[in-house]
């Protein structure tokens, strides 16, 4: 029996340690909020998603507020920056000080606004006519709180490769494109025809972010402004979708993955000669040609146009989580990030388009060149992109059928596997079975 | 020592010549000794359990609890449904299309996966020079993250520019659709569970194969068995449990796979495994339902769902594994043998 005293002793740890780490799992709560404004170091964190451009801000930001540390997180894609939302709302915790909500999917947030604080408190109405009036109100939930501070919208112009676009005999100059698209979807798409006669080529990259636009372009979308279901028996939506098939099946579409085209090289290889662009493309659209080997001879350029007139794809918010321990110093960076002038900063580092008037009016006046777009003066064309523009309202699926009840039959009809009629009818009964 | 080898009951027939007086025999302090070496043990096992309990049981639970309600991701619990979640799954063709998928892959994976794994072990089990260097090399895979896996994976079964497809040009054959069709799209999420997994389960069985009696392998080689023969006669009866254990883990491991089939369609955002589900998983499946259609109830039953295909196919696993391992499953001849010298043994 020499053993029993050590086993006791060893059995006496086994459950110290057992009840220490229930302890640890526990104790990671706690500490109360500090709201005041005072000079004690504070770190705040930020998740934002694709191309924001806020690094130097976030530089500037901490060098003029010594006692702030930004830790910043950066999702690549939206739909990626959703899922992390999501999941941390589900759980309760982990979101950070500030988050990046993207338009698409602000109406599921929306049915959560009670989990975000209303920026009323933290004088967000002052600022109201600082931005475009619906960007405010889109922020603004049922119960009047304000959840999210504007920060780009998404009117949408029309990239083109200028090369391609010589090769086919059109005319590649910025104006005289714009003059030779301006028209409806139809007179878009028989551009394309032509273009596809000429070259045998693709006209644009897939059919999925066409889609996005037409639709993003009505007055109401997926969902009536009420919030009611309506695709099934949406005769303009169908009609819509019709032109888009047909365009489809005349090898209009290059088939393409979204967020991979080959790695960027269909950007650079002449794989397709449109692309559209809300403001927050460009960057996209840069990158994936720089990633597949191109530069800015490759010839993409950015024409004041699109097909069937104004229309807006995306758009962000910065809200602040009730969950965050410093909502006053959060609240004040968010509101700091989306000042006109840092609009304008960020526009600069990534294309994105400003939601404040006055932003816009500066970009608007002064039109500096973008060298990655042949010189395309890119604010000066998406300021005139935007007049018109009103988002429209997006419901609580609005994401799901988007991506998983019009993604996979579109897909289909890209690689020629379906008709338009057939894809319709799938994209009803997926309706149904995911939304429905 | 040899107090705990003997089982806790054994320790109580130590004294069994005074059984009757016995609890008025014992001193106070006998007493704590014998509860001592009784509930020590118990001791010793419980941060196990009690972990268990934290991280395995109780979400176990707790996921039974959210499955039988209607409960959206973002919004919580709602109403009660019983087992409604459980009826619409078991209808639902996305939830038989995953399960197709999941066994698909699964088959496609495990089983030259550990042909594989089997083989190698074997081999680095001979002599060979500089052994550390081969052992550590077939582990290297392993160590690489599943994420970069798959977006190399994805990347050299790029349909239009993969590496594949230009090594099947340079032979004369055409692009194949790696990503488009069903069996091809398996092939390829399964040769990314391969890459990495066969490694790891060869080492595993290279461990067993080691405790392995060499006078086994010489007094067969005596009796004039061949290298076939001895592998199949010796090595493989000898590492059986390793064995199993392998093949179960293999089992729970291929079932739950998810980042391979969810990062070899980038495109789609909904997580849904190709445009036409092609290699959505169950797990994926699972996943598209909680975080991108926000049903958790749903998701929640899926999850069980699958825990139960996993336990019955870890059951019939081992069982298969068992029989095939022993070499019972042909002749039978060895079981005989073996029960007749037990026989005669008694």
């Amino acid at each position: 029996m020499k053993l029993s005293r050590h086993t006791k002793v060893a059995a006496a740890l086994a459950g110290a340690a057992s009840v220490a780490l229930l302890a640890s799992a526990c104790s990671s709560d706690g500490g109360g909020t500090d709201e005041a404004a005072s000079d004690e170091p504070i770190t705040l964190t930020i998740t934002t998603f694709g191309t924001f451009g806020y690094d130097d801000l976030y530089e500037q930001y901490m060098e003029e507020n010594p006692n702030i540390t930004i830790e910043a997180t950066n999702i690549d894609t939206g739909g990626n920056a959703r899922t992390d939302a999501f999941t941390k709302i589900a759980a309760g915790s982990g979101l950070s000080d500030i988050v990046a909500i993207e338009e698409g999917w602000l109406g599921s947030i929306m049915e959560v606004s009670d989990t975000f604080v209303d920026l009323r408190d933290f004088g967000i109405e002052d600022r109201s006519g600082d931005w475009v009036d619906w960007k405010y109100a889109q922020a603004t939930d049922a119960d009047g709180r304000v959840i999210g501070y504007g920060t780009d919208i998404g009117p949408e112009g029309l990239c083109y490769n200028g090369a391609l676009f010589e090769e086919a005999g059109l005319p590649s100059d910025r104006a005289e494109v714009a003059e030779l698209i301006d028209g409806d979807w139809e007179h878009f798409f028989d551009v394309g025809r032509d273009y596809q006669e000429a070259t045998g080529k693709a006209w644009y990259d897939h059919s999925g972010f066409v889609w996005n636009a037409m639709v993003n372009q009505l007055d109401e979308g997926y969902y009536t402004a009420d919030g009611e279901l309506n695709v099934e028996g949406n005769a303009e939506l169908q009609e819509r979708f019709e032109l888009l098939g047909s365009a489809t099946e005349d090898g209009l579409s290059a088939a393409q993955a979204a967020w991979d085209w080959n790695g960027g090289k269909s950007f650079v290889d002449g794989t397709f000669a449109t692309f559209v662009c809300p403001g927050w493309m460009l960057g996209v659209v840069q990158g994936n040609t720089e990633a597949g080997g191109g530069d800015a001879t490759t010839g993409w350029d950015f024409a004041d146009v699109f097909p069937g007139g104004a229309a807006n794809w995306g758009g962000a918010f910065l809200a602040v989580p009730e969950t965050s321990e410093h909502q006053a110093a959060a609240a004040a960076l968010a509101d700091w990030l989306t000042q006109p002038e840092q609009q304008v900063a960020q526009f600069e580092a990534a294309g994105t388009f400003p939601s404040t008037v006055a932003a816009q009016d500066e970009l608007a006046s002064n039109p500096t060149p973008n060298e990655f777009f042949n010189d395309a003066p890119v604010g000066e064309i998406l300021a005139g992109r935007s007049v018109g523009v009103v988002a429209q309202f997006k419901g609580p699926d609005d994401s799901v059928i988007q991506e998983n009840v019009f993604g996979p039959p579109l897909q289909k009809l890209d690689r020629g596997e379906v008709s338009t009629q057939e894809a319709w009818d799938e994209a009803i009964v997926l309706l149904n079975e995911l939304v429905g | 020592m040899t107090s705990t080898l003997t089982p806790p009951t054994g320790t109580g027939s130590d004294g069994d010549d005074g059984r009757p007086p016995r609890a008025s025999r014992l001193t106070w302090r006998q007493r704590i000794s014998i509860f001592d070496v009784k509930a020590s043990p118990y001791a010793y096992v419980a941060p196990f359990f009690l972990l268990f309990g934290l991280v395995g049981l109780f979400p176990l639970a707790y996921t039974f609890w959210v499955s039988l309600f209607d409960w959206d991701l973002l919004k919580g619990q709602g109403d009660f449904v019983g087992m409604e979640n459980f009826w619409a799954i078991l209808n639902d063709r996305f939830f038989w299309n995953s399960i197709r998928n999941t066994i698909s892959i699964f088959l496609l994976s495990a089983i030259p996966q550990l042909a594989m794994a089997l083989l190698l072990a074997y081999l680095l089990d001979q002599g060979l020079r500089a052994k550390t260097f081969w052992r550590m090399s077939i582990l290297l895979p392993y160590v690489v993250t599943p994420v970069a896996v798959a977006i190399i994976f994805s990347s050299v079964f790029n349909e239009a520019d993969g590496l594949v497809n230009n090594l099947l040009n340079l032979v004369g054959i055409p692009d194949q659709q790696w990503k488009h069709d069903t069996f091809l799209s398996h092939i390829a999420i399964a040769s990314m569970v391969n890459w990495r997994w066969t490694g790891y389960n060869t080492l595993i069985l290279l461990a067993a194969m080691q405790a392995v009696p060499r006078d086994l392998y010489e007094s067969a080689a005596i009796d004039g068995a061949g290298a076939a023969r001895r592998f199949f006669s010796v090595t493989i009866p000898s590492i059986r449990p390793t064995l199993i254990f392998v093949v179960i883990t293999a089992t729970i491991g291929g079932l739950q796979i998810f980042t391979e089939p969810r990062l070899f369609d980038v495109s789609n955002a909904g997580g849904i495994g190709g445009a036409d589900r092609q290699f959505q998983t169950t797990v994926l499946f699972m996943w598209e339902l909680a975080f991108f259609r926000r049903d958790f109830g749903e998701a929640s039953a899926v999850a069980w769902l699958l825990f139960l295909l996993i336990v019955a196919f870890g059951l019939v696993n081992f069982l298969l594994s068992r029989r095939v391992a022993t070499g019972d499953a042909r002749g039978g001849r060895r079981a005989a043998r073996r029960a007749a010298r037990k026989g005669a043994d008694a």
